[in-house]
């Protein structure tokens, strides 16, 4: 459970970034933050994980005030993977990376190597294991900051637009990932400029724009009216757009459309 | 004569087991708009570096083959040339900063302060490029305090401001919002025709509004080049990169006995709302 009360935030004191944020997330959530470059959606996950400290408001994760609890700390509850994988890496080889967060739990011997193999094998890098991961591509660099957080199994996890760069075997892997995170009662919080994705995989929509919510819906309900995404800035999923050039109801998947085509055809 | 010519290059990385180039061969002519599609990992930063003229380097090089332009291979340019020739944007925006520049307005001067061009055009490219890449309100910001999708735009308005004649650009829109990346693909379109823009892309839908022929890289070679039409619905572009949503939907349709054999399946929004308004009109003759 994740919950943001009253958040005012500012990098200075005269330029307000973020205002008058509250949400809450509960868990097998899939919250997309949506809205324009520089709206504030990546300074509103860096309050959630405790790096920055709102100037008002409060934030508590799975119990644990930000303002009160160190970092190292929060980091049990909450998990993130930034916009730049390679930012959050300082290990030399992909075990001991991925094994990092864990070791900072307690695990050890047995336990440890069982949790290291176990993330591998879900993240696609078995066979990457003594690699160092700034060799790795981009997409795979991802991977090993999404498994170094998966290995501690925060019951919150953000990501900083974890489909950017992903061809489709991976983009379909994260999305698995995704889906299997929220089966297992965990939240996740994404920050997406693709729409397309959101609209798959998210089951609920924040957009952000000047600082502030402007829309908090289920996805269906936010893509379903265009001023919302207007608003925020953000384009309509492709087949939303296309259900509505034809008149058809919202549909956010291609399956959706095509069942709703189906329908109309036959009517 | 092709501008710049890529002729049977094969290059393997220290230790690797297989060349991650195995014999490119490509022809890119002077005002081509080119995407380079290709799944994670499969090589293509790889050759945008090379037909960059960023490789060779000293502890890199081509096993066989080179990249030349105007017939020159890229090794005998010096930088200064070459920088005001062709401009490579990675896909780390951060990593592409001079680190040197308090502002927004300073970062974009300091290539084209680089080449001693006179103030006043040093200026005027950098008003050109604040323009181009919708960075205006931000000229007095630290590069480092900008948003990633904001230091993506300066990092492609610095090398806008060296006026080079190629463009290669790795990923560009990966971390625009829809509004930044229509914005600059418009802009983009309005730059003069002679410039020659190669986008490396694993996102369709920035490759088909930026570019107009499409070459797929597979295992190291080209393996396809065409139009949109040839190369996205080709079944390894499909395998590597998927289906655009619309292509997927209208798939579905067809699955589901509802499409028009012979019919095409669309690409685009605008394709496919077209080519289902016509299904309906079919239906109801």
């Amino acid at each position: 459970m994740l919950s943001v009360d009253s958040v005012a935030f500012g990098y200075d004191e005269r330029t307000p970034v973020l205002a008058d944020i509250g949400f809450t997330v509960a868990p097998g959530d899939v919250v997309a933050i949506v809205g324009r470059n520089g709206a504030g959606k990546s300074t509103l996950l860096r309050l959630l994980n405790g790096l920055l400290q709102p100037r008002s408001g409060r934030i508590v994760i799975d119990g644990c005030a930000t303002a009160d609890t160190p970092v190292h700390v929060l980091a049990r509850h909450i998990g993130t993977v930034f916009q730049a994988p390679e930012q959050q890496m300082f290990h030399a080889n992909v075990w001991d990376e991925i094994a990092f967060g864990a070791r900072q739990l307690g695990l050890t011997g047995d336990a440890l190597e069982e949790r290291v193999h176990e993330t591998l094998v879900r993240t696609g890098l078995e066979d990457v294991t003594h690699v160092h991961p700034l060799d790795l591509d981009q997409a795979r660099r991802r991977f090993v900051a999404l498994a170094s957080v998966l290995a501690m199994r925060p019951p919150i996890l953000l990501l900083d637009e974890p489909q950017r760069g992903l061809d489709r075997a991976a983009v379909e892997r994260l999305e698995s990932i995704v889906v299997e995170q929220a089966a297992a009662g965990r939240s996740v919080l994404l920050v997406c400029h693709d729409m397309d994705f959101v609209a798959r995989r998210a089951t609920r929509v924040i957009a952000v724009a000047r600082g502030r919510i402007v829309a908090d819906h289920p996805t269906l309900d936010f893509f379903g009216d265009p001023a919302l995404a207007h608003a925020a800035g953000v384009e309509l999923p492709d087949t939303i757009a296309l259900a509505r050039a034809l008149d058809l109801p919202p549909a956010l998947t291609p399956p959706a459309f095509a069942a709703a085509w189906m329908e109309s055809a036959a009517s | 004569m092709a501008l710049i010519d890529c002729d049977d290059l094969v290059f393997r990385y220290p230790y690797a087991e297989r060349p991650v180039l195995d014999g490119v061969s490509l022809a890119i002519g002077a005002g081509e708009r080119i995407a380079v599609l290709g799944a994670n990992g499969s090589g293509k930063t790889t050759l945008a570096r090379f037909i960059a003229g960023l490789l060779p380097d000293v502890a890199m090089k081509a096993e066989r083959g080179s990249v030349s332009m105007e017939g020159r291979p890229w090794p005998a340019w010096t930088i200064a040339e070459r920088s005001a020739a062709v401009q490579f944007v990675g896909q780390v925006p951060a990593q592409q900063l001079s680190g040197c520049a308090f502002t927004v307005y300073d970062e974009l001067a300091f290539g084209p302060c680089n080449l001693a061009l006179p103030e006043a055009d040093v200026r005027a490219r950098v008003e050109e490029a604040l323009t181009i890449c919708n960075l205006r309100h931000l000229v007095e910001r630290d590069p480092f305090t900008l948003s990633g999708g904001e230091q993506q735009r300066l990092s492609i308005g610095a090398a806008l401001a060296m006026k080079p004649r190629v463009l290669v650009l790795d990923e560009p829109t990966s971390n625009l919002d829809p509004e930044s990346r229509d914005a600059f693909i418009e802009q983009l379109a309005a730059l003069p025709a002679s410039l020659t823009v190669i986008v490396f892309e694993v996102a369709l839908r920035p490759s088909m509004a930026l570019a107009s022929r499409f070459l797929l890289f597979d295992g190291g070679r080209i393996v396809a080049d065409g139009g949109a039409s040839d190369v996205l619905t080709d079944p390894r572009c499909i395998a590597a990169l998927g289906e655009t949503s619309v292509a997927r939907a209208a798939g579905s349709v067809r699955a589901a006995g509802g499409w028009p054999a012979g019919t095409p399946l669309p690409l685009t929004v605008p394709e496919a709302s077209d080519a289902f308004a016509e299904v309906r009109r079919a239906l109801r003759r």
